[in-house]
This record gives C-alpha cells, sequence and structure tokens, in this order.
C-alpha cells in the first residue's frame, strides 16, 4: 500500500518529533479536513493530528466488528450516563466520522439558521449568506440523489409505508459518487463512492502542502500550539497515546475539530475556560430508536443502500423517521431477547426491516472530564422528547403495518412482541417510563456553542474561542443547537466559511 | 484474565443462542471478545471487566446459586439468574449486547441466518463500473487534474 504524500503514521515515527506551522488542526473529520483543504488550498502551512489512523479504501470490509475496532472510538460504544443512558458511536480514523456514517447530505433548514443568526447574533449564517457555502460543498462532495438500482426493499418497504398513510417522504441526498449500494456505509465504503473526507478534503490537503500525523493523540493545547503521543493505530488498541513518541507542534494558529465530546475535553484539560460557562454544555443528540419489523417476504435489506429516504411530514414536530439495515452484529445487540430466542429472531434476519424516529431534541447534556476515566457525556431525556420518542416509535410501526409488517418489536425494555397497530397504540396508551426506552445517537452537537455574545456562546460567529485569539472550533460543537437533520453537510458548510474567513483575515494571525 | 475468560464464557453459554456450543464457535466468541476489549482504551476496559466481575460475583446473592459465582453454576442455575438481570435491563443488557455480537460476527453464523455480503459488494461494485464507469474515471482525473494544479500553486 503506497501512502499519500505527507502522511505520517505512528508506526513510522520512532523518536519526539517537534514541528513548525502555520496552522495546525486537531482532527480530521468533517471540520478539520475542510479547514486543512481550504487552508493549504490558500498556501497556509497546515499540520493535521488525527488519534484513530489511516485506512484506505482498500482497506474496508464487511467485518462489523473490525471496522468497530479500527475506525470507531472504543469500538462504537460509548455511553452517555443518564436515564435511559444513550449509546453513541464516533469515528475515530482519518475521515473521522464522515467514513462511516450515513453519507447523508442535508443543508441546514433555513428556520434553524434564522433561528441561530436571531438568538445569538451570529453573523453571516442567513439562508442566504450560506447559499453559496452549501453549494461549493455539494459540487465538491457530489451530494445528489441515489441511482434507483441501488435502493433496496428495506427503504421501498417504508416509503410503502409513508405513501399508504399519505405522509411526506423524500429521496435522500447523499455524498456519493455513484454509491453502488453496497450497504456498508457503517464498515467504511469499499468502493470509494461515498465522498468521505477521506477520499476528497484530506487528499485536497495533502495536495496542498499539508501534513497529516495518524495515530497521535493530542493531549494539550499549550499557549504556542499543541502537544501529543503517538499510539499504535493499527488494529487492536489504538491510539491511547501511552508511551510513543511525543509531537509538539509549534503554530500561531489552532483549530480543534474532534467531534463535541473530545473537542471540549481537550480545551478543558487544557486549562482553557469559557467566560460563558458553556464550555462542554448544551450538548444535543438527536436521540434514534429502532422499531424492527418482521415481514414475511424477503426483505434482505443488506441489499440496497445504506438509508433511501426521510419521512418528514412530522419535521414540525421534531420527528423525522428512517430505514437503516443494520449488520448481523448489531442487530442481535438490539435485540431484546437471548439464548433460544434471540437464535429464533435472528434466524429470520432476512425478513427485517430496522426502521425509526431520529428526534430534534430540546433536552441538553454536558461533557465532562472525569479523573480516571477521561471525558463522559452526561444527558438527561426530558419529558418532551422522551413524548417524542415514543410517538416516533408509533408512527414507525404504523408505517410498517401499513406496509405489510406481520410483528413489530418495540425499542422499550420489557414491551412483548406485537402484532398489529392496535396492539402498538394499546400498549402506548400506558406511560412508558423513560428509562426502559433503548436510544442511540450518531449526531452529538453544540458543546462549544457558537454566540456573538461572549457571555452565551464559546466561540465567536466564525469559530474563533471569545477572549483567545488564534483558537478556533471547527465541528458540530460549535451548533448553538440542533439541526433537526443529519449534520455533516452543516459542519463542513460551517467549516468551509470560517476557513475562509480566517484566509481573509490571515495577516491578524501570521499566517 | 483467566477469570475474566471463564466469566465471558458462562455468560456467553447462556446469552448466544445454543449453536453457541457447537464446533469452535465458543472459541471464536472469546476471541472476538478478546479483540474488541484490545480496541478499548485502558478506562473503559477497566469498566467492562469490572462489570463482568459483578455480574459473576453478583450470582452469590441470587437464591438458586447457594451463595456460588457464576462461573461455578450450572446451566439452569446461570440461565436463571442471567435471566432475571437481564430482566432488569441495564448493565446485563449493555454486556449481554457485546457478547452476542461477538457471536454474529461468526462466518459460520452469518453464513446460516443467510448473511453473506462480500459476494454481493463484489456484484454491486461491478455493476458501478459497468454503467457509471467512465463518469467515475472522469470525475477522478478532474479531482486529480485539480489537486495537481492546486500542489504547483503551492509549491515555492
Amino acid at each position: 500500500m503506497s501512502l499519500p504524500a505527507g502522511l505520517t503514521q505512528a508506526a513510522d515515527v520512532t523518536a519526539d518529533l517537534t514541528v513548525e506551522c502555520g496552522a495546525v488542526i486537531v482532527g480530521s473529520g468533517a471540520g478539520g479536513a475542510t479547514m486543512a483543504a481550504e487552508l493549504a488550498a490558500a498556501g497556509i502551512d497546515v499540520v493535521v493530528i488525527e488519534e484513530g489512523g489511516y485506512h484506505p479504501t482498500e482497506a474496508f470490509t464487511a467485518s462489523s466488528m473490525r471496522a468497530l475496532r479500527t475506525l470507531y472510538r472504543d469500538g462504537g460504544g460509548g455511553m452517555a450516563i443518564g436515564k435511559p443512558s444513550v449509546l453513541f458511536a464516533e469515528g475515530r480514523c482519518v475521515g473521522g466520522s464522515t467514513v462511516v456514517n450515513g453519507g447523508m447530505s442535508w443543508q441546514t433548514p433555513p428556520r434553524v439558521l434564522a433561528h441561530w443568526g436571531e438568538t445569538d447574533g451570529i453573523k453571516a449564517i442567513g439562508e442566504t449568506d450560506m447559499a453559496p457555502y452549501f453549494a461549493a460543498v455539494e459540487s465538491r462532495l457530489s451530494v445528489g440523489l441515489q441511482d434507483p438500482e441501488t435502493i433496496g426493499r428495506d427503504s421501498e418497504l417504508l416509503k410503502a409505508g409513508a405513501d399508504a398513510n399519505d405522509w411526506l417522504i423524500v429521496p435522500n441526498r447523499r455524498n456519493q459518487l455513484h454509491c453502488a449500494g453496497s450497504n456498508n456505509c457503517n464498515n467504511g465504503c469499499p468502493t470509494g463512492a461515498k465522498q468521505s473526507m477521506l477520499v476528497t478534503s484530506v487528499p485536497r490537503a495533502l495536495s496542498g502542502g499539508a501534513r497529516l500525523f495518524a495515530g497521535c493523540r493530542v493531549d494539550r493545547i499549550t499557549g504556542s500550539g499543541v502537544t501529543g503521543r503517538f499510539g499504535h493505530s493499527g488494529l487492536g488498541h489504538s491510539g491511547s497515546g501511552h508511551g510513543g513518541p511525543r509531537l509538539t507542534v509549534r503554530a500561531p494558529v489552532v483549530i480543534v475539530a474532534g467531534g463535541s465530546v473530545q473537542t471540549p475535553a481537550l480545551l478543558a484539560r487544557s486549562g482553557i475556560r469559557s467566560s460563558s460557562g458553556q464550555l462542554g454544555r448544551n450538548l444535543s443528540m438527536h436521540p434514534n430508536a429502532n422499531v424492527i419489523a418482521y415481514f414475511d417476504e424477503d426483505v434482505t435489506g443488506w441489499h440496497g443502500v445504506h438509508q433511501a429516504f426521510q419521512v418528514r411530514e412530522f419535521t414540525g414536530d421534531g420527528i423525522v423517521l428512517t430505514a437503516n439495515n443494520l449488520a448481523p452484529p448489531m442487530l442481535a445487540a438490539m435485540m431484546p431477547a437471548h439464548g433460544r430466542e434471540l437464535g429464533e429472531l435472528m434466524a429470520d434476519y432476512n425478513h427485517v426491516v430496522t426502521a425509526g424516529p431520529l428526534i430534534e431534541d430540546t433536552s441538553t447534556g454536558r461533557i465532562r472530564n472525569v479523573p480516571g476515566f477521561g471525558p463522559q457525556v452526561f444527558y438527561q431525556l426530558n419529558d418532551q422528547d422522551a413524548a417524542r420518542v415514543v410517538r416516533g416509535v408509533e408512527l414507525t410501526a404504523q408505517a410498517m403495518f401499513a406496509a405489510g409488517a406481520r410483528r413489530v418489536l418495540l425499542p422499550f425494555d420489557g414491551a412483548p412482541a406485537l402484532h398489529s397497530l392496535g396492539e402498538v397504540r394499546s400498549l402506548l396508551a400506558r406511560p412508558v417510563p423513560k428509562r426502559s426506552i433503548r436510544l442511540y445517537s450518531i449526531h452529538l452537537m453544540g458543546t462549544a456553542r457558537m454566540s456573538e455574545d461572549p457571555r452565551r456562546g464559546v466561540v465567536d460567529s466564525f469559530g474563533q474561542f471569545h477572549g483567545r485569539p488564534g483558537l478556533f472550533v471547527a465541528d458540530a460543537s460549535i451548533f448553538p443547537g440542533p439541526t433537526g437533520l443529519n449534520p455533516m453537510e452543516t459542519v463542513i458548510a460551517l467549516a468551509t466559511r470560517n476557513a475562509r474567513h480566517l484566509i481573509d483575515h490571515r495577516a491578524g494571525h501570521a499566517i | 484474565m483467566l477469570v475474566l475468560q471463564q466469566v465471558v464464557e458462562r455468560f456467553a453459554l447462556v446469552v448466544c443462542p445454543p449453536r453457541v456450543r457447537e464446533g469452535q464457535r465458543l472459541d471464536g466468541v472469546l476471541r472476538e471478545f478478546r479483540l474488541m476489549t484490545g480496541a478499548l482504551r485502558p478506562s473503559a476496559r477497566r469498566v467492562l471487566l469490572t462489570a463482568f466481575v459483578a455480574i459473576d460475583q453478583g450470582a452469590r446473592l441470587y437464591p438458586r446459586a447457594r451463595g456460588r459465582r457464576l462461573v461455578r453454576l450450572g446451566d439452569d442455575a446461570a440461565d436463571a439468574y442471567l435471566t432475571a438481570l437481564l430482566a432488569r435491563a441495564g448493565l446485563a443488557e449493555r454486556l449481554k449486547g457485546i457478547v452476542v455480537m461477538c457471536y454474529y460476527e461468526l462466518p459460520e453464523v452469518k453464513q446460516e441466518i443467510g448473511y453473506d455480503p462480500d459476494p454481493y459488494i463484489a456484484a454491486v461494485s461491478r455493476r458501478r463500473l459497468q454503467s457509471y464507469g467512465a463518469e467515475i474515471a472522469a470525475a477522478a482525473a478532474a479531482s486529480a487534474a485539480s489537486a495537481a494544479a492546486q500542489s504547483a500553486a503551492v509549491d515555492p
């Protein structure tokens, strides 16, 4: 395997390193890679540090467990503490979560942008301000609709259920160049069709002269840059940063793009405080829940694109419905059964559709560095959002029965298999204890929120930390609140915008 | 670590489908589990291992266990104990999730339930290239040209 020029992996480093540059970027996901590509294209000397390893397209397989070990933080098993707890997953590899997400590319809803502008005085964030950035992102990442032959039966059944109920359902826009529909998004796209940062902005940044250090965990932001330590970023335990050579990067500009958990944790452990008191707070998660629906027909949900449609009938109520096939290990982990019963449920794997609601949450959580354990996520679902989840589950079951499902399993502990919408409604007529709801999330946002007012926000309108010239944040943690839709394109568009703003003001930062 | 392996093995025999006892499947589950725990940061690994130890020792409080640890229980008592724990969801449910993930990662188990993605991925990858190869190649060439131009522009 030939490595891209400019990439240094942990295994290649045998002694402590010190490098100098104009801008050092922590993280190579949607925000970090975009900033790197933009700044490098402007001739700025950029260093990117990624905690995870470099895994090219050819390395991706259909093995879920291998992907969890190599491409995700903590094997994809993050858990937000609360009642209920929320399982969450974050990518940790070159390209970040864009390597393992479903590739849904949606512009920030105009109402959300308007709200951010109004409540936090954020400059140049209106629909017309952002339009050129969305256009640039969509052109660069080949955002568009799926080719029809790649749409699988599970997606067709969701659409059939929505159509039968006369609900608004829209085809997904995804960052893909003729996606093959291999249904392997969460393990890394094996064809390179998904236009993740791994195959777009990272190579663009490297072509522009950026240097990328993979398998290095940044432990501290210093007054003159950052320090980190190389780990072992191959298979198995990776990137812990214990015991490897040290990396010291001196740069006048530091851009933190580690995601909504790691970014506030790194800032906090570096002794950086926000006068707003918001650093690490204001966490949104877009909680998801899954209904497992069984059909008589052979669905073979792993044939076809990861997610082809979204039911948008209920966005006004903060609910989006989707269908996503889960590989056997993931589905088994979610099944409310064990032993023989689990085996019986899984024997019908090819007759299953997994679908459910994504909730635009009003609950907020926080990130705290817990000594001995590192960053921990705390999130308490409020009553309003719990009600949204329950309603979203009921609507999903309604769609599935309308499409021909014979029985459904609901994401509530102790709920029996149900065989009709009437049974679902009868069950849900009784209160569902919050602690019994099984939730997961892949959209973490808001822990270093933007606001022009330093009393309300951690960073300003263009991602610069209030009161810390030269320190920027460039990931979903700068969102003032949830987007209600998949957040990747918002992260990339904001990173593009903020990079260009930084380039326009580069003289002030001596880069 | 031997104790942990015993606990996970006992746990797997209850939470996985009965066919986990066939052939080398149990070894496969334990192998996947070791690989998974090896990928965790040390603090997360400690939490996971502590949880298994707690479940092992917690059996002593279960009436039918008569003061014995999980690894010392017979099949029926172990099943009853873990079923009671799993009914309360929480920690045991999370651990069950991890162990059954390891089981359903085994190639023979995937085959049994009709999941065989490699030939499918190969077929749709070929279809993609047959249908859109020219456009994909053109996009790749345009991207390479753009990168080369960018590289030349920044080369002093």
